[in-house]
C-alpha cells in the first residue's frame, strides 16, 4: 500500500550570524547551508493498517509525511502510494488520502463549518447520498452538531481539530495522514478522535499513518510503529516486540518506613549493577527502583530489597512504553556521541 | 465543463460569503477609492482651470471626470489580491492545505476572487456608472451613454481581470524564491499605478513612452476598458487593443504555469 523508499529531503537555508552586524552581511553575501531534514528513511505499510510514526522533535516526521503526500519533492529515493508516485499527478493522487496536520486547518476560516464540508463535498464529488450517510456517521463519533452552524474562526481548539478529522474523512479516502492530530487536546475530545479512527480503520479499511508524541494513541491504536531520529530510521516493528526486545525494564515501588534508606549506590555495588539497569527514585516514603529484568530476576531484586529494610507494600509494575521509547530516544544521543 | 462548474463555484460562493464577512473592509475600500478619487478631481480642475477651462491634450474636463471614476472603479474591480494571498500562504506553509485538495491551484484562486468581483460589479460599478452618466446629463444637458461602448467595456474589463490576476499569479509566486513579499509588494502596486494609466492618463504622457506604455499588459489592465468606455477608440482600434489584451492574458497565463511549475519544485514549507 505505501511504500517509502529511502527518502531524503534537503533544504538550503540561509544562515545569519548573530546580531544586526550579521543580519546587513547575510543581506549583501548570503552564506548558504544545506539542511538535512530526512537523510534515509524507508519503511513500507500493508492496507488496512495503523502506523505509529513517531519520533522527537525535528526527527523528520513532518518532512516525511509532506513527502508522502505528494506536497514536497524528495531530493532522492521515492515513495509509491496505492500504486501511485504522489508527486507525478498530485490532483488525482490527492483525491484518494485525507490529511490533517494538527498545527494547521483545511477548514474555511470565515465561514460556518458546514459550508467547508459542501465544499469538500463538490470538491471530491461525494454524491448527496453518500454524503447524508457519511455527516451523520462523522456527526455521531465526532460530535460535530452543536458547532456545525457556527464559523469557524470561533471554534475552540477541541472543536477545531474534530472538525478537521471529519473534513479529511469526508470523501472514504484510502490513507489517512494524521499528523499530531491529538496536539493539544482533553482526554474527552482526543478519545472521540481515537474512535473516529479506529472506526473508519475498522469498516473502510483505510491505512492510516499517524503522528504522535501521546503514547496512549500509540497503545490505543497502532498495530506498529516506525521510529526515526534525526533523519534515520531508528525501529521498526510491532508495539508487542518493542515491548519484548527493549522492555526488560520492570519497576518495584516499596513503601518503607520513613527512616529507612536505599540509594543507588549501594543497590550497584551489591548486585553488581552499572548505569541504567538500575535507577532508584525516592518520593518520602516510597522508593521505586526500576531495572532491568534480564540482568536481575524480579524474584531476587525482591529479596534483596526485603533483606535490607522493612517494607510496608510493594507493588510492581510492567515496562510501559514511554519509558521504552524514552530509553530509545537516549540510546540514539548516546550513539551520537 | 458542467462538472468542472460545480467544483469551482463553491469557491466562488465561499469568495462571496468572506467578502460578506469583511463587509465593513471592503466599504473602507470603497469610500478609500472615492475620497482619492475626489482628490484627483480637484486637482485636475484646477489644472483645467488654469488652461483656459476648455479642451486639454484632447480631453474636456467632464471627459477627465469620467475617466478618474472610471479608471479607479476599473482598478478596483480588476484588483487582484492573489499574489499576496499566496505570499501569505508560503510564508505560514497554509499552502499545504491548499495543495492536497484535488483542486486546480490557479482556479480555486481565481474563482474565490471571482465571487467578489462579481459583488463589486453589482455594488461598486452599476451606481458608479449610472452616476457618472447622470452628471454627464447634468452637465452637458444630453444623454451620451453608449450601451455598446459599456459592453466593450465589460468585455474588455474582464481581461482586463484575467491579465491583473495572471500579473499577481506571477508576482505571488516570486514568495517561492524569497519568502516574504511585503516590500516588492509596495513596488509592485506603485510600479503598477503608473504604468497601467490610472494615474495620469497615457495619453498625456510623452509620444515614445505612451506608445511603449499602451503595448505593455500594465495599460490593458485598466487604461484600455476606460477608454473604450469613453469612445476615444477608432473601430479597427477597438478590436486591436482587444486582441492585444487577449495575447497578453495569453501570454501571462503561460509565463505563470511556467513559474508554478518551476517553483512547486522548490516549495518548502515553512514551520512545522
Amino acid at each position: 500500500m505505501i511504500y517509502a523508499e529511502h527518502l531524503r529531503k534537503e533544504f538550503k537555508k540561509t544562515v545569519k550570524s548573530p546580531g544586526l552586524k550579521g543580519s546587513f552581511k547575510a543581506l549583501f553575501r548570503p552564506k548558504k547551508e544545506i539542511v538535512v531534514a530526512a537523510e534515509d528513511i524507508s519503511f513500507h505499510v500493508p492496507e488496512g493498517e495503523i502506523l505509529g510514526f513517531i519520533g522527537p522533535n525535528g526527527a523528520g516526521k513532518s518532512t516525511v509525511i509532506k513527502m508522502l503526500t505528494g506536497i514536497l519533492t524528495p531530493t532522492s529515493g521515492f515513495c509509491r502510494i496505492n500504486g501511485k508516485i504522489p508527486q507525478n499527478d498530485r490532483k488525482k493522487y490527492v483525491r484518494e488520502i485525507g490529511a490533517v496536520f494538527g498545527q494547521r486547518t483545511q477548514l474555511w476560516w470565515d465561514l460556518p463549518l458546514q459550508e467547508t464540508y459542501l465544499v469538500l463535498k463538490e470538491i471530491y464529488e461525494v454524491d448527496d447520498d453518500r454524503f447524508q450517510k457519511r455527516m451523520a456517521f462523522l456527526n455521531e463519533v465526532l460530535e460535530l452538531e452543536s458547532f456545525i452552524k457556527s464559523p469557524v474562526r470561533t471554534l475552540s481548539l477541541g472543536q477545531r481539530m474534530r472538525a478537521d478529522i471529519a473534513a479529511s474523512m469526508l470523501h472514504s479516502p484510502k490513507v489517512l495522514f494524521l499528523d499530531e492530530p491529538t496536539i493539544g487536546l482533553d482526554v474527552v475530545v482526543k478519545d472521540n478522535i481515537r474512535q473516529a479512527i479506529m472506526k473508519i480503520n475498522k469498516e473502510e479499511k483505510t491505512t492510516v499513518i499517524l503522528t504522535t508524541h501521546d503514547i496512549s494513541d500509540i497503545e490505543l491504536l497502532c498495530d506498529r510503529i516506525v521510529m526515526i531520529d534525526k533523519g534515520k530510521n531508528v525501529y521498526d516493528g510491532s508495539l508487542r516486540e518493542l515491548r519484548e526486545n527493549f522492555g526488560q525494564s520492570r519497576e518495584l515501588i516499596f513503601e518503607t518506613d520513613p527512616s529507612a534508606t536505599l540509594t543507588t549506590d549501594q543497590f550497584r555495588n551489591g548486585l553488581n549493577l552499572k548505569g541504567n539497569d538500575l535507577v532508584i527514585e525516592r518520593e518520602k516514603n516510597t522508593f521505586k527502583v526500576r531495572f532491568n529484568s534480564a540482568k536481575i530476576p524480579v524474584g531476587k531484586m525482591l529479596s534483596y530489597t526485603l533483606s535490607l529494610t522493612k517494607v510496608k507494600d510493594i507493588s510492581v509494575k510492567d515496562a510501559d512504553i514511554e519509558e521504552i521509547i524514552r530509553n530509545l530516544y537516549r540510546q540514539g544521543e548516546f550513539m551520537d556521541e | 465543463m458542467n462538472k468542472m462548474m460545480r467544483r469551482y463555484v463553491p469557491f466562488m460562493k465561499a469568495g462571496i460569503q468572506t467578502l460578506i464577512t469583511y463587509r465593513l473592509n471592503f466599504l473602507g475600500f470603497v469610500i478609500g477609492g472615492l475620497i482619492y478619487c475626489f482628490v484627483m478631481f480637484y486637482l485636475w480642475r484646477s489644472v483645467f482651470e488654469s488652461n483656459g477651462g476648455g479642451m486639454f491634450l484632447g480631453f474636456s474636463m467632464t471627459d477627465m471626470v469620467i475617466f478618474l471614476f472610471l479608471s479607479n472603479t476599473t482598478g478596483q474591480l480588476i484588483f487582484s489580491s492573489v499574489g499576496e494571498q499566496i505570499g501569505e500562504e508560503i510564508r505560514d506553509g497554509s499552502i499545504t492545505m491548499r495543495l492536497l485538495k484535488p483542486v486546480n491551484t490557479d482556479l480555486s484562486y481565481l474563482f474565490a476572487e471571482l465571487g467578489e468581483v462579481l459583488m463589486k460589479v453589482i455594488v461598486l460599478l452599476i451606481p458608479m456608472v449610472l452616476g457618472l452618466e447622470i452628471y454627464r446629463f447634468c452637465v452637458t444637458g444630453t444623454l451620451v451613454f453608449n450601451p455598446v461602448n459599456f459592453l466593450w467595456y465589460l468585455l474588455s474589463a474582464a481581461l482586463a481581470y484575467l491579465i491583473s490576476f495572471r500579473v499577481n499569479l506571477c508576482f505571488g509566486f516570486i514568495a517561492f524564491y524569497v519568502k516574504n513579499l511585503w516590500g516588492i509588494g509596495i513596488l509592485k502596486n506603485s510600479v503598477i499605478g503608473f504604468l497601467s494609466g490610472s494615474l495620469i492618463p497615457l495619453a498625456f504622457m510623452p509620444e515614445g513612452l505612451r506608445v511603449c506604455l499602451e503595448y505593455l499588459p500594465f495599460a490593458s489592465m485598466n487604461y484600455t476598458p476606460v477608454m473604450l468606455y469613453m469612445g476615444k477608440y477608432a473601430a479597427w482600434e477597438i478590436l486591436f487593443r482587444i486582441g492585444l489584451q487577449i495575447v497578453w492574458a495569453l501570454l501571462l497565463f503561460g509565463l505563470s504555469k511556467l513559474i508554478w511549475f518551476g517553483a512547486i519544485k522548490k516549495l518548502c514549507i515553512q514551520g512545522g
